[in-house]
């Protein structure tokens, strides 16, 4: 955001990829992809990869994380030195992978019942392989379907994408020129049974009446993003893996 | 298995509150909180880990000994104990043993009673929620399996197997491949094939 280019981002209604104002780049999901983890799942969105692994419950370590009256979890975001970070300073925990790691773990502490497992730790993990804008609400989304790979009861699964303004135009699923030559960019996560909001970062400025909208067009989005969460599971555990 | 037998979390089960496995209730409706297959009126989770429920009898590893006893570890986030009062025997660490869960506290925490040495044997583990699948409806699975291969077999309620003797190698592949397929039907027809099979291969 911020940055300045001559190439007009939107035109004719078009955005500079060919996709309209309301259109999200192709999302494909697949559960499952880690045989040594308890859940798994990868999800390319556009030009994003992000693989998330889900571990536990299991012990927790340092021993003195540990609650007695529930459990706890640990997210960890990071990117890899191979995905196209230059714009993010350095690979690893850095100032922003660690604010991504704890916005998302919120919005797993608001779903998992963590109460049924007392001193224990869940160990989310994801890897952004490569990025292209949009990278936490990908790394949520595919948390999301690792939790309930790993059959860790949640209330829902959570959906999200982000929505954002472009040359004064508000657009749904942002990616990484029109985030950095656009004005706004606003993730937004939410469960998609109840419309509770579990994310919602906004960077940027917008009138309220833009936000309102940007909201709407966030839970349609998610609907979307949930049906192919769903898709992925059933098809996981509709068919038989032939091996593991 | 049919996709929509399928349920998954945040997806509504029942029309009224309702005590299932795996399930929640809210305002008054009951919800599916892990992967489950629905069956009629029975939710089956698909996945998760085991926690231990008194009257289970379990394979489990001695991982520590105490003053007072031993830490089984039950392949479960919570570890079991054995108290010196319950056994005259003594273990190691490392030592496998069959043993019953006796009481489970509030944090899961299992009071083991009964312990079984098993020696020279091998243990398998697989996901807790198959091992209804691998015995079987009244241990058909598991008779299957020991007939056809002579391994002497124990599987505990937390997902661990414990072979010995007999064509284990052939177990082994035939408890994997029921775990793999547990929730697809038909399944002991193809165990069966199965095992002739590999039997006709081995001889």
């Amino acid at each position: 955001m911020g940055g300045k280019t001559d190439k007009k981002l939107i035109e004719n209604g078009k955005r500079w990829d060919g996709r309209g104002i309301k259109d999200m780049r192709p999302l494909k999901i697949e559960a499952g992809v880690l045989k040594q983890a308890n859940g798994s799942a990868l999800v390319e969105w556009g030009r994003n990869k992000v693989l998330a692994s889900v571990y536990g419950p299991r012990e927790v370590f340092p021993r003195h994380m540990m609650d007695p009256t529930k459990g706890i979890i640990k997210f960890r975001y990071s990117m890899a030195p191979f995905s196209n970070i230059d714009e993010h300073s350095r690979s690893g925990p850095n100032r922003r992978a660690q604010e991504i790691s704890k916005v998302s773990r919120h919005v797993f502490e608001n779903v998992v019942f963590l109460e049924q497992f007392p001193k224990t730790m869940i160990n989310i993990s994801c890897e952004v392989l490569q990025s292209d804008g949009g990278t936490r609400v990908a790394a949520i989304i595919a948390a999301s379907v690792a939790l309930v790979d790993a059959g860790i009861p949640c209330k829902d699964l959570v959906s999200g994408v982000s929505v954002g303004r472009v040359n004064g135009q508000l657009v749904l699923d942002v990616d990484k020129y029109e985030d950095n030559f656009g004005e706004s960019d606003i993730p937004i996560v939410i469960s998609t049974r109840t419309g509770e909001v579990l994310l919602f970062q906004a960077d940027g400025m917008l009138t309220k009446e833009e936000l309102e909208t940007a909201f709407e067009w966030a839970y349609e989005g998610a609907a979307k993003v949930r049906e192919i969460q769903e898709a992925a599971l059933r098809k996981r555990y509709s068919e038989a893996p032939a091996r593991d | 298995m049919n996709e929509r037998n399928i349920v998954l979390p945040g997806e509504q089960v029942y029309d009224g509150p309702r005590h299932m496995e795996g399930c929640y209730v809210e305002n008054g409706k009951t919800y599916a909180g892990v992967l489950s297959l629905k069956m009629e009126d029975r939710i089956i989770p698909l996945k998760g880990r085991y926690l231990p429920k008194p009257g289970d009898v379990v394979v489990g590893v001695v991982s520590d000994e105490r003053f007072n006893g031993y830490v089984v570890e039950i392949n479960s986030p919570y570890p079991g104990q054995l108290s010196t009062r319950d056994t005259r025997e003594e273990f190691k660490t490392g030592e496998v043993l069959l043993i019953r869960v006796a009481m489970v506290d509030e944090v899961h925490e299992a009071v083991l009673v009964e312990p079984r040495k098993l020696q020279g044997g091998e243990v398998l583990e697989i996901e807790s929620v198959k091992v209804p699948r691998v015995i079987g409806k009244n241990g058909s699975m598991l008779q299957l399996l020991q007939e056809e291969t002579g391994c002497e077999i124990f599987v505990g309620k937390n997902g661990r197997v414990y072979l010995s003797g007999g064509n284990t190698p052939l177990a082994t592949l035939a408890i994997l491949k029921i775990a793999r397929e547990a929730h697809t039907t038909g399944l002991t027809e193809r165990i069966q094939a199965f095992l002739a099979e590999g039997k006709g291969r081995a001889g």
